[in-house]
């Protein structure tokens, strides 16, 4: 048998691998218009796993950012699962919308751009975004590494 | 308490309009905050100042209103200018390189100086 040929230099359309599941111990909230509250949990859960005041801020942002697709895109409910991983704080945020673009947020918007900075800033302050999305839903899975200057 | 709260002031004799938000600028009270920087850019202010100090958080859709309005404002030969963002405002606005665009002041005070 022909071993596979990997088209040269492609980046995948889609990353094939499902996502592993959260931590046993993982914290979930359901929010549709409460962003607000959205932003409260992480803060106080990023503060708990001992991030910066700073990076704690950063992923109050990415998550907000993402969940406020959830009402720009989508009609229902979203979810915020948060957890703990070894030396890794997740918030996975997960909802019924459909990124058509892999590669959104990818690249800064123009200078002059009056949209589309939501997933860019996403993809600047958190050290690992992982992106899932088919037409049953979209997960975004943002790490950030509790590192021992934290 | 609403999330977002604001006011306008304009100082008798001064060019300039000063809107001050605080609390939570997001998708979901952006829509009231275009409102308010649409009828204050409707005014053709010489300089419109707007104050961040009191924000404690603001996302990518309240940017965009406020990047609007500076084209506007632009336009019309007038300056929007921003003051006092706390470090996860002013960080956002660093990343997306909308103070670039706009000058954003340390204070209200820097931001009126003639």
């Amino acid at each position: 048998m022909e071993p596979e040929q990997a088209a040269p230099s492609r980046v995948p359309t889609r990353p094939r691998q499902p996502l592993p599941p959260p931590g046993d111990d993982a914290t979930y909230l359901t929010y549709r218009t409460d962003l607000a509250k959205v932003r409260a949990l992480v803060l106080q859960l990023s503060r708990t796993a001992g991030l910066t005041e700073s990076r704690a801020s950063d992923l109050v942002l990415a998550v907000s950012e993402v969940a406020a697709n959830t009402l720009r895109h989508t009609q229902s409910a979203g979810t915020l699962t948060i957890w703990r991983q070894a030396d890794e704080f997740i918030c996975e945020v997960h909802d019924e919308g459909t990124i058509a673009d892999p590669q959104a947020g990818q690249t800064r918007p123009g200078p002059d751009a009056t949209g589309g900075h939501g997933l860019w800033l996403v993809y600047q302050v958190c050290d690992l975004v992982e992106l899932r999305s088919d037409e049953t839903g979209t997960t975004i899975r943002m790490h950030m590494g509790i590192r021992p200057a934290d | 308490m609403d999330l977002l709260t604001t006011s306008v002031a304009t100082a008798d004799g001064d060019p300039y309009t000063l809107v001050a938000l605080a609390g939570e600028a997001d998708v979901t009270n952006s829509g009231a905050l275009r409102e308010l920087l649409d009828a204050e850019v409707a005014k053709e202010p010489r300089t419109l100042v707007i104050d961040l100090s009191e924000l404690r958080f603001m996302d990518s859709s309240a940017l965009h209103v406020i990047l609007r309005a500076n084209r506007t404002m632009d336009r019309q030969g007038g300056v929007l200018a921003l003051a006092g963002p706390r470090d996860p405002v002013a960080k956002m606005l660093r990343l997306t390189a909308a103070d670039q665009l706009l000058p954003v002041y340390a204070t209200v005070a820097e931001a009126t100086a003639e």
